[in-house]
């Protein structure tokens, strides 16, 4: 395969002219996947430079793991979850280094989600696109590590509780309440930036 | 409605639910107002965040981009050890290791043809076949001879 036709290569094909050795079909399936690699670290990081520090973090560990890659998902779901491992062990460093947020003892000790009045109108509707996606992405920032992880996974990476339970070291009942407390907070945030309008 | 209940609804949602209690949380909403509000919220927030990362771009051109992937592929290429080449004493190590566990067997059987006298004081064992052992009863010692990959075990771990 010569380096023109690596535009119009499938992934595949890149990835087994990749395994070889061959950087130009590396950097080829860089471009493609790029932004869905990014897009997942900005989601749980919620912080442009430490995305793109580890979306670059990830595709080095991509290339030096690209051998082990036989094919069982897509390239690309296999690189998101390089890049969500590489998110997640951050997201745990920085936890152990600072303290946690007096809204997450509150959650773990008493859980004030299942007290949360519910929301008979729904606080996104009629919103353009544009500006859901900023609430969604304000809204996000509020929740601690974990709420906006489990949520991430679930719904973004349509992840099983099960497969969540394991990516974070959990058990299925712990990814069940949190999912359920992210979006019982993530839905009266909505509801918050709705009425400051 | 309780926090079992709560969960269940959300496991509902996701599909997450085994048939048997799916029934259950059916005729729930079939039945509970409660129930249903909170079903519909927790839906519409499933849907929000749908295609909520819909366009989002990593804010670097793709050749500077690729620019920094590739100089630190290279600098951890380069950074890796090489293979360490062997040393004389590593040589000689593993000539001496066979040559001395045949040593050892040599004299276990020479102490057992000439030293009958002194009956069962004398034992050699090759319960491994890497390993020679050798107990003196007499003089309370015991030699144990290890060979290749015990060797290379060791080794390893020092590495």
């Amino acid at each position: 395969m010569t380096e023109k036709d690596y535009s119009s290569a499938e992934d595949q094909k890149l990835v087994r002219v990749a395994q070889k050795g061959d950087m130009a079909a590396f950097e080829e399936l860089v471009a493609r996947h790029r932004d869905k690699i990014y897009a997942r670290a900005l989601s749980m990081m919620r912080n442009e430079q430490e995305a793109i520090d580890l979306s670059q973090e990830a595709w080095v560990k991509g290339w030096q793991r690209l051998k082990q890659f036989q094919g069982e998902a897509s390239f690309g779901t296999w690189m998101t979850r390089i890049v969500i491992n590489l998110c997640l062990d951050q997201l745990r460093k920085q936890k152990r280094q600072r303290t946690e947020s007096i809204e997450a003892m509150t959650e773990e000790s008493g859980g004030v989600e299942r007290h949360m009045p519910v929301l008979t109108v729904n606080p996104t509707a009629g919103l353009e696109r544009q500006e859901l996606r900023q609430r969604i992405d304000r809204a996000l920032s509020q929740l601690s590590y974990e709420h906006r992880t489990v949520l991430v996974l679930h719904e973004f990476e349509e992840m099983e509780y099960k497969q969540i339970a394991k990516a974070m070291e959990c058990s299925i009942g712990t990814v069940m309440s949190r999912l359920f407390y992210a979006r019982r907070k993530l839905a009266a945030l909505l509801a918050d930036l709705k009425k400051s309008d | 409605m309780d926090y079992d209940a709560q969960l269940k609804l959300q496991s509902y949602l996701d599909g997450e639910l085994p048939e048997s209690e799916a029934r259950e949380i059916a005729n729930l909403l079939a039945q509970d107002r409660e129930a249903v509000a909170l079903f519909a919220e927790l839906r519409n927030t499933r849907q929000a965040l749908v295609g909520s990362e819909v366009g989002v771009a990593l804010p670097e051109s793709r050749e500077f981009f690729w620019s920094k992937i590739e100089r630190e592929i290279y600098r951890l290429e380069k950074s890796e050890p090489a293979p360490r080449p062997s040393s004389v004493f590593a040589a000689w190590r593993r000539f001496l290791m066979p040559a001395g566990g045949v040593a050892a067997l040599a004299i276990a059987a020479f102490i057992g043809l000439f030293g009958g006298s002194q009956g069962p004081t004398h034992e050699m064992a090759v319960a491994d076949p890497g390993a020679f052992t050798y107990h003196d009863f007499s003089a309370g010692t015991t030699l144990v001879w290890l060979t290749y990959p015990a060797e290379n075990e060791f080794a390893d771990n020092f590495e």
